[in-house]
């Protein structure tokens, strides 16, 4: 076996790895059941902050999870021939209500990648996308370095 | 007439429609429509409501 060496990212690291990806898991659960979905997003490193647009049907099982301000963990990993990192953010996903949005809000989701995993097939008069906001009560990164 | 007039944004994507201001138009110009993503076209604007008395 080789010898793993896990090592705290620092904010930095953590910021850079976030800025160079578009795509991470959303992780919601309502009692105990769990809901994951892979969604992109937008990370503003100056306030630590997320943006993201989150796409759903009626009756879709994510509007299902999606309450106006559910408890959440959004992950985002990447795998490289020497390590291992992955970013952890935990907070409430807050949803930002259209009638608030302000020129600032446009320049953020300007950085945010279209929905990529989404569904665009259906009709869009079906499709209804909310727009949220997570400004994670932790957010910490780890370094598994392989031999 | 100026300065603060409200727009109506409608997007021809995914058909979002809000009022917006000068700086927020300025914004979904340059960074796309803030809801789907995608670019925005100046025909995106309107006058929120037709003027009334001059229809044709
Ligand atoms: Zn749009």
């Amino acid at each position: 076996m080789t010898v793993e060496q896990q090592t705290v990212m620092t904010g930095a690291e953590t910021d850079a790895l976030l800025g160079r990806h578009e795509t991470g898991v959303l992780s919601l659960a309502r009692g105990d059941e769990p809901y994951a979905v892979p969604i992109s997003y937008g990370y503003d490193a100056g306030t630590r902050q997320f943006c993201m647009r989150l796409v759903s049907t009626p009756g879709s099982q994510k509007r299902r999870f999606l309450t106006d301000a559910p408890l959440v963990r959004f992950v985002v990993y990447e795998e490289t021939e020497a390590a291992y990192c992955s970013v952890i953010a935990d907070g409430r996903l807050e949803r930002l209500p259209k009638s608030e949005l302000t020129a600032d809000h446009v320049k953020r989701y300007g950085t945010a990648k279209r929905p990529l995993f989404e569904m665009w097939g259906e009709p869009k008069a079906e499709l209804t996308i909310d727009l949220y906001e997570l400004d994670p009560e932790e957010l910490s990164g780890r370094r598994i370095e392989v031999d | 007439m100026t300065g603060g007039t409200q727009l109506t944004f409608h997007c021809p994507t995914c058909g979002e429609s809000m009022a917006v201001n000068a700086p927020m138009r300025e914004a979904l110009l340059n960074h796309g429509c803030v809801v789907c993503g995608t670019p925005v076209p100046q025909s995106a604007f309107s006058a929120p409501e037709p003027n009334g008395d001059t229809e044709c």
